[in-house]
């Protein structure tokens, strides 16, 4: 090859990589853009909204909050009194103990005085069978709840077996570890009752982080801004992702996932799709991508529907190794989904959903690490070369890192003038703070991650969910 | 200086390219700066506007305390009342402080009854707020129009039924539940009469929450219902008919059972709930007769509908379902005839071995 034919190669390269980084920055200005008007919109609309008869209704819908527990032992008694303590009436809770290897099961029996009772199971999902069986409390207080102990199946066999045995139209599937704020399900249930064009499969929820805040008989007290900078990172990255992203992708019915620490879902439309994927490490993603698609095929009128409020809070990674192990599994979970319907790509008889969604989850959140990595492999060999511009390297770092900080920046003003949580003295500073350097303290960890998910996606099949260890919620804050 | 004017020696002589990047890098940094700053007086005016609203709060409240004292039997408006009113109505004029006189209006209003409650009521007039509601309804903004409606139903402002009623079919959802909820919360079940005339569809959201406010009431006396069984909005009759079980509608059977035929399987389906409610059993032999043509839903809720209103005769049927494919009318079929002939049903122990079935007979079996 003569030089000019190298520097053609080396201009395309660029100009790829350019393009992939204008893209990418347009389509996250636009979800902003979308975002904040809709943000506005149901802001306004929902001060219309009275929660309080759709919540003391006794002819309001029946909800079965469905929570799996694995190895829970630290926490569940105090997991599962939050999840007892919301104001919708009609409601009942499964906690599906999933062949806990600790005593979280005669933690629950003695906690709230369970018996083992007679329960008829219609097995429309096949899932790992029951173990110790189903328990009932004799005490009328905690009558809202059931356990069910079953073999070890993963959180998708554990969902399943609550589709299976509740007997609700709606099921709101948790992590038994959320504390769901008292409003929680009357909030989620409305667009199911309140679209009437189409049909509503699935409600998503915003994921807030708890840690640090004070949390007292499975109640949110008070809002802390923790104090370790992995934590506050990720209350960045969360309401970006919530109020910049999702809020978009629900305005243009295109939601392709609903955080599986939280979601609603009509449960007739869950089954006749089969239910959650136990094959796969990312079934809240591929459950959505599975029911839009099957809606698609039937040709039906439908929406996933989204609640940018603050209804559900969770307990966050504060240290890498547990945040790493975390980003991989989304990372191979995303893979798995993308892989498994790959049919959708591109293909017009899905409309947006294979025109749009798929699209764009395939070129900005799949390939986003993948190419990041190739542009770091390429900087190295040019470097190595001597071939490096540093002027356009440093005019364009300043200028992304710049967009970075923007943007988060834009997510901050989003959150404070709609939910305005993080209320204390001192956290505007901190939330600014934590801006300009999240690129530096989470960026290549959620990199490093990303590309560990890869490998292990294609090198190392045999790996599952990886480890999450929970401080519990209550006792996080003297932790971070 | 130097390093000053190397760096305008460096922007004078980049690429085109590079000098509109350092432009936009320079923008992001301003606006980035601007926004820091808006972002502290942000955060610090919310802060203080909730301090703000707190101290307003009070005042309004000794305000309307001192004014609901201050009342003599000599005169209609005393001295001290009318200084009041003229406080309050310089204040309404700010549409901030209006927010809040009305929401401590409400509030107080909603902690008190008898004649201090009707004192508050006529202060709304008084003060002039009720100017301000109406004129909303004026507002070519959909929010400003629902508010002002929200606003009228809270202090029960009848008089403007007319106005309100031109809302029924408005384009805009939340101005309709507004209307709605007016209607019904000021003139009870009379109010029903918009949906005479609705075009659009009432959610299922509207229908709990319209049900909700109408079971507040004393008079549960509720009109005719059967010209809306009959309403060619679907959305109505849906409504009736939940209205027909709640308030036990045993006249509009006849009503009820003609929607047997309706179209719209969800109203096939609402109609079989609503007869069983009411135990109308003449239905039975109908939803018997066209069995096989319904739906897979309608027959699961007709065999619900069976398990309130079992009769003997109803033996061959349900032993003829016993094995059906479907698990829900197995467990019915199963337990109705246990609850008929336990004789029978024992009999039924070893009639198939497949799985689901052998599960629902022996649940039922020992339950």
């Amino acid at each position: 090859m003569n030089t000019s034919t190298v520097q053609i190669i080396l201009l395309i390269i660029h100009l790829l990589f350019f393009i992939y980084a204008f893209f990418a920055i347009g389509s996250y200005v636009i979800l902003a853009i979308i975002s904040t008007i809709e943000t506005k919109e149901y802001m306004k609309k929902n001060s219309f909204v009275n929660y309080k008869e759709i919540m003391s209704s006794t002819i309001s819908p029946s909800i079965s909050i469905i929570a799996p527990a694995y190895n829970e032992s630290l926490n569940i008694i105090e997991n599962v009194r939050s999840l007892l303590s919301s104001h919708y009436v009609n409601y009942d809770v499964f906690i599906i103990n999933d062949g806990s290897k600790d005593d979280s099961l005669e933690k629950l029996i003695k906690a709230y005085d369970l018996v083992k009772v007679d329960f008829l199971i219609n097995q429309q999902i096949p899932t790992k069978p029951i173990r110790a069986g189903v328990f009932k409390s004799t005490n009328p207080a905690f009558e809202k709840l059931t356990v069910v102990d079953k073999e070890n199946g993963g959180k998708a066999d554990a969902l399943n077996m609550g589709l299976n045995i509740s007997n609700n139209n709606y099921v709101a599937c948790i992590d038994v570890d959320c504390l769901l704020l008292e409003n929680a399900l009357q909030k989620m249930i409305k667009p199911f009752l309140e679209v009437t064009e189409e049909t509503v499969i699935a409600t998503g929820g915003v994921i807030r982080i708890a840690n640090s805040c004070i949390i007292k008989d499975g109640k949110l007290l008070d809002v802390n801004f923790p104090k370790k900078w992995i934590v506050q990172a990720q209350i960045l990255e969360y309401l970006r992702a919530f109020l910049l992203g999702r809020m978009a992708w629900s305005r243009l019915n295109g939601l392709l996932v609903i955080s599986g620490a939280f979601g609603l879902f009509n449960k007739k439309i869950a089954i006749e799709v089969g239910g959650y994927d136990t094959n796969t490490v990312g079934e809240d993603m591929e459950i959505i991508v599975r029911l839009r698609r099957h809606m698609e095929e039937q040709k039906l009128k439908y929406k996933v529907a989204y609640i940018p409020d603050p209804l559900c809070w969770t307990e966050a990674p504060d240290n890498y190794k547990i945040f790493i192990s975390q980003r991989n599994r989304w990372t191979r979970g995303t893979i798995e989904t993308l892989r498994k319907h790959r049919k959708i790509a591109f293909n017009s008889k899905y409309k947006s959903l294979g025109l749009l969604s798929y699209p764009y989850w395939l070129f900005f959140e799949r390939l986003a690490p993948v190419i990041e990595v190739i542009g770091i492999i390429y900087f190295v060999i040019l470097m190595a070369l001597n071939e490096v511009r540093w002027d356009y390297t440093v005019a364009f770092t300043v200028l992304a890192y710049l967009f970075a900080v923007l943007f988060s920046i834009v997510a901050i003003f989003s959150e404070e003038l709609t939910f305005h949580q993080y209320k204390k003295k001192g956290t505007g500073f901190k939330l600014i703070v934590i801006s300009i350097l999240e690129p530096f303290v989470l960026h290549p960890f959620i990199l490093y991650a990303a590309i560990r998910g890869n490998m292990d996606y294609y090198f190392n099949k045999k790996k599952k969910w990886g480890e999450m260890t929970r401080k519990g919620m209550a006792k996080a804050k003297k932790n971070n | 200086m130097e390093s000053y004017q190397y760096l305008i020696d460096y922007f004078e002589n980049s690429p085109t390219i590079i000098k509109v990047v350092w432009v936009a890098s320079s923008i992001f940094i301003i606006i980035i700066i601007l926004l820091v700053i808006y972002l502290k007086y942000l955060r610090g005016h919310l802060r203080k506007n909730e301090k703000i609203v707190t101290k307003h709060q009070k005042e309004y409240e000794s305000y309307l305390i001192s004014y609901l004292y201050a009342g003599n039997e000599e005169e209609e408006i005393s001295e001290e009342q009318q200084a009041i009113i003229d406080k309050l109505k310089s204040c309404a004029v700010d549409e901030f402080k209006r927010r809040i006189i009305v929401s401590t209006l409400l509030r107080l209003r909603n902690e008190i009854s008898g004649e201090m409650a009707e004192a508050i009521q006529k202060l709304y007039f008084q003060s002039g707020l009720i100017s301000y509601a109406l004129s909303q309804l004026k507002s070519k903004k959909w929010y400003i129009v629902a508010k002002g409606i929200r606003e009228l139903t809270q202090f029960h402002v009848k008089e403007v039924h007319d106005e309100i009623v031109n809302f029924v079919n408005h384009p805009k959802k939340e101005i309709r539940k507004e209307v709605q909820l007016y209607l019904v919360t000021l003139f009870h079940f009379e109010g029903l009469k918009f949906l005479d005339v609705l075009q659009t569809h009432l959610s299922e959201w509207d229908q709990i929450q319209l049900l909700e406010v109408l079971q507040h009431f004393e008079n549960q006396e509720l009109p005719n219902i059967k010209p809306w069984l009959k309403s060619t909005n679907d959305s109505v009759v849906t409504f009736a008919l939940k209205l027909a079980k709640i308030y036990n509608q045993f006249e509009a059977k006849d009503a009820i059972m003609q929607l047997l035929a309706h179209q719209q399987k969800v109203i096939r389906v609402d109609a079989i709930n609503a007869l069983s409610h009411l135990q109308v059993v003449e239905a039975k032999d109908i939803l018997k007769n066209n069995f096989d043509k319904l739906s897979l839903e309608e027959q699961i809720t007709f065999f619900k509908l069976l398990e309130n209103m079992y009769e003997t005769s109803d033996e061959p049927f349900l032993l003829d379902h016993v094995t059906h494919i479907n698990f829900e009318i197995k467990l019915s079929a199963l337990k109705t005839l246990k609850i008929l002939n336990i004789e029978k049903f024992k009999s039924l122990n070893e009639i198939s071995d497949e799985p689901d079935y052998v599960k629902i007979f022996n649940f039922i079996e020992h339950n």
